[in-house]
């Protein structure tokens, strides 16, 4: 980049076109690929309906009562309300797209059509591979977890399966449209015709747990959530939670910083043998965390290279001394937000906030 | 067609998942990927998945072979003079770097980016670490589990009220998405380096891109940071009901509905998973079946473009989206140790029989791990 504050993306324009009609879940997938090349420096211009997207009024809220979600996904865009039911609105939009370099969108949206056809390269987030033949299948970022396997892998395996936190089948979507219009743009700018890109949740969260398709693939089972019997468990502390995380190679290490005794027994020599014995093991090494913080513990196993993992909320993240070094958490207005999580020559992207609803 | 990244080079240090599936999408899109193992240093998936003790063991690990097909695989000592003048001179015809070493490793063989951009300023290096290259914490260790713990995911994953939850070792979600946004970043720098003729170091922290995943509620405890956040188990803010369901048949299904059905878990208790889920479409709420692992891999329609096939029958791998609606076709299995480390050598940097000879003889080049015992 040639000066202190140009971005990388900055000669790129992209269409990002919220429809009506598209679950909340693809909307977000939608929006995340959009901020990231925003934040990036891309011309990012939010179509939204004429009551504005859907997320402005979805969880969680700031004291303003904005929403955060918003907030977060639409840093760094412009935004313009049209009604895309109308020939006028349709008619704007497709002006806009045959100056654009890219245009995001989803597979329900009434303007789909016009997208796939335009000389902007349509990148289209849907629900379901083209395969299951879904387009209308009601779906939410929860059922597409089930189906990709991943609720399978997560909680004690005679409980029901859980969720991961947050809302990771649209965000990781949101990540791979990210690269599919990077891919598409580099392609553009090299004088080529860009190949079309078209990503499903479904599809990017099956990807995603790819090691329960190769487990099931080389042993015949699926692998799944195993809790309690697991090798990896949380174990409580005096001021919260710890997960106990080691490999093959770290047991000794991790021996060495519990140092009981009992842990030399031969049964837990092996990793078959510890996994036999997991219940007496995780009885053995319990006490050792019980009187001991977060950091005391984290300390002394780093000291050993034992990779235990404190676990830390959202809110105790805006304290934690790795990101304020590197100054991960970005002033938002008045609030502070991560910013892209990469630095480029050591130089981060700080994002603007989001645009208003604007006719 | 001509592919995105046809007649990128990248020189690959990718281990395991992170480092390595950031290069197996640049590969899927075009580019020439040439990865770096060592005898004495294996990609750890080599070991990992060891089906057996038979001599090959290393060539055989389904993670490995999942992860690291359409690449070519050189064996080069990184820690022999010789093994690192090769990998320099080989950096002079690539565009690209990817590794996931700890830190500082690259640096003490004189082959980081300081040193491999000096003989190549356009080299674009992504350097993928768990807590990035500064700060206090950049020389920590830590396994993708550790990262669910410490990014916030863990804290807001887990039963009503209970403790916390990592995604687990057959997940280790934090792995699996920092490729997603990485091959990206790579994407958007090799523009740039196109361009302007300047490469660029790129940090990432995979810590800094799981919370990212999580920004909307670092954003909402800034604002707020007296908000309690408690496990919901499969609850979710702005929905009204949403769990999963244990059918007649013994499987359970998960649901997400915009009012409350209080009779849900015995409407669910009455049927097969296939009949609740097909009737609770009809009355169009979305609903799934919890697949498994053999799931996915049964079902063609389901898996869409993310399986693939090597030309040995092998499933691998296949693409998280499709281009121009297709997915990918694998070009080649994933390398054998050292495979095609003559193929390169002689074609890229047109070393003779004498030289190759030399390499192997000092046992910078080699086709078998002196590992050990694993």
């Amino acid at each position: 980049m040639d000066s202190a504050d140009a971005r990388p993306l900055q000669r790129f324009t992209v269409i990002e076109v919220n429809d009506t009609s598209a679950p909340l879940c693809l909307r977000l997938a939608t929006s995340l690929a959009g901020k990231i090349a925003a934040d990036l420096g891309a011309d990012v211009l939010k179509i939204e309906p004429p009551g504005g997207d859907p997320v402005r009024r979805a969880p969680p809220f700031l004291p303003t009562g904005e929403s955060a979600l918003f907030q977060f996904l639409n840093t760094s865009k412009r935004s313009l309300a049209l009604d895309l039911a109308s020939d006028g609105g349709r008619n704007a939009l497709s002006d806009l797209l045959a100056k654009a370099d890219a245009v995001l969108f989803e597979e329900p949206a009434s303007i789909a059509a016009m997208a796939r056809g335009a000389r902007a390269t349509p990148i289209e987030i849907a629900a379901f591979p083209v395969e299951m033949a879904a387009r209308r299948r009601p779906v939410s970022g929860f059922t597409v977890l089930a189906l990709a396997g991943l609720l399978h892998m997560v909680g004690e395996p005679e409980r029901k399966p859980l969720r991961l936190g947050g809302h990771q089948a649209s965000y990781a979507a949101g990540l791979t449209a990210f690269t599919g219009l990077a891919a598409a743009l580099a392609a553009r700018d090299a004088g080529r015709t860009a190949q079309s890109v078209r990503v499903s949740l479904v599809e990017v969260m099956q990807w995603v747990n790819w090691k329960a398709a190769s487990g099931a693939d080389a042993a015949g089972v699926s692998p799944g959530r195993e809790g309690k019997l697991s090798e990896f468990q949380i174990l409580p502390c005096r001021d919260g939670h710890v997960a106990v995380v080691y490999t093959v190679t770290q047991w000794p290490a991790l021996r060495a910083l519990i140092a009981d005794p009992r842990l030399d027994e031969p049964r837990f020599a092996t990793r078959a043998g510890r996994r036999q014995h997991i219940a007496d093991l995780y009885a053995i090494i319990t006490p050792w965390f019980t009187d001991k913080t977060r950091a005391e513990i984290q300390s002394s196993a780093q000291a050993k290279g034992v990779p235990f993992g404190p676990i830390f909320s959202p809110a105790e993240l805006l304290e934690a001394e790795q990101y304020a070094a590197r100054g991960f958490l970005a002033k938002l207005g008045d609030w502070r937000v991560p910013q892209l999580p990469v630095q480029w020559n050591g130089r981060s992207f700080a994002p603007r906030p989001a645009p208003e609803l604007a006719s | 067609m001509t592919r995105p990244l046809s007649g990128i080079r990248v020189l690959d240090f990718g281990l395991l998942t992170a480092g390595a599936n950031t290069s197996a999408m640049l590969a899927d899109l075009g580019a020439d990927v040439i990865k770096i193992e060592a005898g004495a240093y294996l990609d750890p998936f080599r070991v990992v998945g060891k089906p057996d003790s038979n001599d090959g063991w290393w060539n055989r690990s389904p993670q490995f072979r999942f992860t690291n097909r359409n690449k070519r695989g050189v064996a080069l000592n990184l820690k022999d003079k010789e093994g690192q003048r090769v990998i320099r001179e080989l950096a002079q015809h690539c565009d690209v770097v990817v590794e996931n070493f700890r830190r500082g490793v690259l640096d003490r063989a004189g082959l980081g980016y300081k040193e491999l951009s000096a003989v190549n300023p356009r080299i674009v290096f992504a350097a993928i670490s768990s807590q990035g290259d500064t700060g206090p914490e950049r020389m920590n260790m830590s396994f993708g589990s550790t990262l669910d713990a410490t990014s916030g995911i863990a804290s807001l994953t887990g039963y009503e009220g209970e403790e916390p939850r990592i995604s687990g070792m057959d997940v280790n979600y934090p792995d699996q998405i920092v490729s997603l946004f990485a091959a990206g970043m790579v994407i958007t720098a090799v523009m740039e380096a196109r361009r302007t003729g300047k490469g660029c170091f790129l940090d990432f922290s995979q810590r800094e891109v799981a919370s990212f995943m999580l920004g909307e509620e670092i954003l909402a405890a800034s604002a707020d940071p007296g908000r309690a956040r408690t496990r919901q188990g499969n609850a979710q803010d702005g929905v009204a009901q949403q769990d999963t369901y244990k059918c007649k048949d013994g499987r359970w299904i998960a649901v997400s509905a915009s009012i409350e059905h209080p009779d849900l878990a015995a409407f669910c208790a009455g049927r097969t998973s296939s009949e609740a889920v097909a009737e609770l479409l009809f009355r169009n709420i979305a609903a799934a079946p919890c697949n498994d692992g053999a799931d996915l891999i049964k079902d063609m329609a389901l898996a869409g473009v993310t399986l693939a096939r090597e030309a040995g029958g092998g499933l691998v791998k296949g693409l998280p989206y499709r281009l121009d609606g297709k997915g990918i076709a694998i070009e080649r299995a994933a390398p054998d140790l050292g495979q095609h480390t003559e193929e390169v050598l002689r074609s890229i940097l047109g070393y003779n029989d004498a030289r190759m000879k030399a390499l192997a003889d000092a046992g910078v080049t080699s086709t078998v791990p002196t590992v050990g015992e694993v």
